[in-house]
């Protein structure tokens, strides 16, 4: 094996520190949607390397399963931007205040 | 192979089938009208409910085999959960039937109601967590699309947008805990994780820790917990009134299921001073849930911050979990009694906004002239939460706060939960009390009577009866909740 594990962890970690930043940070809904996806893939790549490593097939089958439910979950949101979009030709989720308390 | 006649598949092919087949009749259909779909979800709740409480009276289902080989187990834990969210199911569903007449898509609103119940049942019963994160899905997905149902209008959409990246974002902090569980463990389902975590050296120990955080943290999101709870009362305030029935009764209570089978056994294994964490995150969760609830004006932003507060006395149960026999007994009849009552005061909300479009508190001034019987279940609805007795919430919080008690013997802070929890029940009645004061002892603008929405004056009936009815006679649901309890010695390491 040419690739240690830890070599995979490191990369997942990086990638779930950049996602969590992306949604703390941006205001754009579309970079949060992205920030959203690196922490899922992170996961995925995890669960993908752990399962080389291991070794049994559980981990791959779970990204799978993880791969396509991302993409629902993915498909609603953009669908909510999009109505949003419509609403305030804006995605910028600062502008969002209708409801405060 | 679990048995096709089980309760969580027979759940889910009849919920889901459903659930799948009313678009369809949609598309085929060539008139307009509502009321089909909703008699349709109705009768789908209806024998699923059915179904659960006869194979509970028929067949011996094994009481909490928490654990189990398979992906779903069919015991009492989850047919006890299944209960009180097809309880939900039918309250929302029922009181959706006058709120949905004149809205567009009455069939696909319907249909997303019974997929997203199929998901908080499958939560309940999964013993495994990849089974467990896709019944989590199953159940936020739909509920990202209800919140924003409202597509003209802009605080539902913005409500839907901030639930769901936030909700998204606890999805993907779940899976990356399960992912370091996987790794840690080689395995996914929930009994060989615990063992293994059991079985780990010290090095390894702090990733276990981690894990175990992720998965408070990505469920403490949808219950509400109060460092993650900023989206809840926005979300709610927003979505419609019947869809906030939804999330406050369901989706919260499914989010305790997980955490029950996930968190607190792996908790246990790890021999972590977990149950202190968890008192402190109790009492903060109730002190600003009820804390920020007195100073909101607007009637369901209120009531989804009183949620946030009674998401605390829950928790009261499980951080006193291993010390006390009652305390999961206690926290699985709160969650029952919540269920109830907090959907039926987003249901008497979701009427009140039907019949005169108003949320504001100063605006619902001599309701009880105007709708009497929404205005009654409201009061009985929000007494119990404050729980006086002889009403249900009343039952639920002296076993919630004498499990504290109890625990007093080995956990000297274990009191202090007490009377946390009595200090902000008393708090609580101040805001409820005040809707209450402004509904019968102020002057409205009328007091002509309105005429009130049929399906809500149904569900009102329902959760009085419910809640009176439970209030004095408690005892058989508390024999229910404590055969539901999960049996703790079953687990690798107790200390």
């Amino acid at each position: 094996m040419a690739n240690a594990l830890i070599d995979f962890v490191l990369v997942s970690v990086a990638l779930l520190a950049i996602g969590i930043y992306g949604i703390a940070v941006k205001r754009n809904a579309i970079r949060m949607l992205f920030g959203i996806e690196m922490v899922i893939n992170s996961a995925n790549l995890n669960l993908v390397a752990f399962s080389r490593y291991i070794p049994n097939s559980q981990g791959q089958t779970f990204a799978l399963f993880s791969i396509a439910i991302a993409a629902a979950e993915v498909a609603v949101g953009l669908a909510l931007v999009i109505v949003a979009y419509r609403m305030y030709r804006n995605i910028d989720i600062a502008d969002f205040r209708s409801l405060k308390g | 192979m679990i048995d096709f006649t089980s309760t969580p598949i027979m759940l889910t092919v009849i919920l889901g089938a459903v659930g799948v087949l009313i678009p369809v009749i949609n598309v085929a259909r060539k008139e307009k009208g509502s009321s089909v779909y909703g008699a349709i979800t109705l009768g789908a709740l209806l024998a699923a409910i059915g179904f659960v409480i006869y194979q509970i009276i028929t067949k011996h289902i094994t009481q909490s085999a928490i654990f189990s080989s398979n992906v779903l187990v069919d015991d009492k834990f989850g047919s006890f959960f299944a209960i009180a969210m097809l309880i939900v199911g039918i309250m929302t569903t029922v009181g959706s039937f006058n709120y949905m007449r004149k809205r567009a898509n009455p069939a696909v609103y319907y249909s997303l109601i019974l997929l997203a119940s199929v998901g908080m049942i499958l939560i309940a019963y999964s013993t495994d967590l990849v089974m467990l994160f896709i019944a989590w899905e199953l159940m936020s997905i739909p509920t990202y699309v209800l919140a924003g149902y409202l597509k003209k209008d802009p605080s539902s959409n913005e409500a839907a947008i901030k639930y769901f990246l936030f909700g998204a974002l606890s999805s993907g902090i779940i899976i990356y805990g399960i992912s370091i569980a996987y790794g840690l463990t080689g395995s996914t389902n929930i009994e060989q994780v615990i063992v293994g975590f059991s079985k780990l050296g010290p090095d390894m120990m702090p990733l276990a820790i981690l894990a175990v955080g992720m998965f408070i943290a990505g469920f403490g999101f949808k219950i509400g917990l109060v460092p993650f709870h900023m989206w809840l009362p926005d979300a709610y305030e927003g979505a419609p009134p019947t869809i906030a029935a939804l999330l406050a009764a369901g989706t919260k209570k499914a989010g305790f299921a997980a955490a029950l089978r996930v968190i607190i056994m792996g908790a246990i294994a790890l021999n972590l001073h977990w149950a202190f964490a968890l008192a402190v995150i109790a009492i903060v969760t109730m002190t600003v849930g009820n804390l920020a609830a007195i100073k909101q004006r607007n009637l369901t932003r209120m009531l989804a911050y009183s949620s946030i507060g009674q998401a605390g006395y829950i928790l009261i149960g499980l951080s006193v979990a291993p010390i006390s026999p009652i305390g999961i007994q206690a926290s699985l009849f709160h969650i029952l009694n919540h269920s109830v009552m907090k959907a039926s005061t987003f249901i008497a909300v979701a009427g009140i906004v039907t019949t005169l479009g108003v949320t504001h508190i100063e605006k619902i001034k001599g309701l009880g002239k105007r709708m009497p019987i929404t205005a009654l279940g409201l009061t009985i609805s929000l007494l119990a939460l404050a729980g006086v007795p002889p009403l249900n919430g009343f039952w639920s919080k002296l076993m919630l706060f004498g499990s504290a008690i109890d625990a007093g013997h080995t956990l000297w802070w274990a009191p202090y939960l007490a009377v946390a929890g009595v200090l902000n029940s008393a708090l609580s009645l101040a805001y409820y009390g005040w809707i209450i004061r402004k509904m019968y002892f102020e002057e409205g603008e009328s007091n002509k009577r309105l005429k009130e929405p049929k399906s809500v004056i149904a569900v009102m009936i329902f959760s009085i009866i419910f809640i009176v009815g439970i209030g004095i006679y408690p005892d058989p649901v508390i024999q229910f909740a404590k055969s539901a309890v999960p049996i703790m010695s079953g687990l690798p390491v107790i200390h």
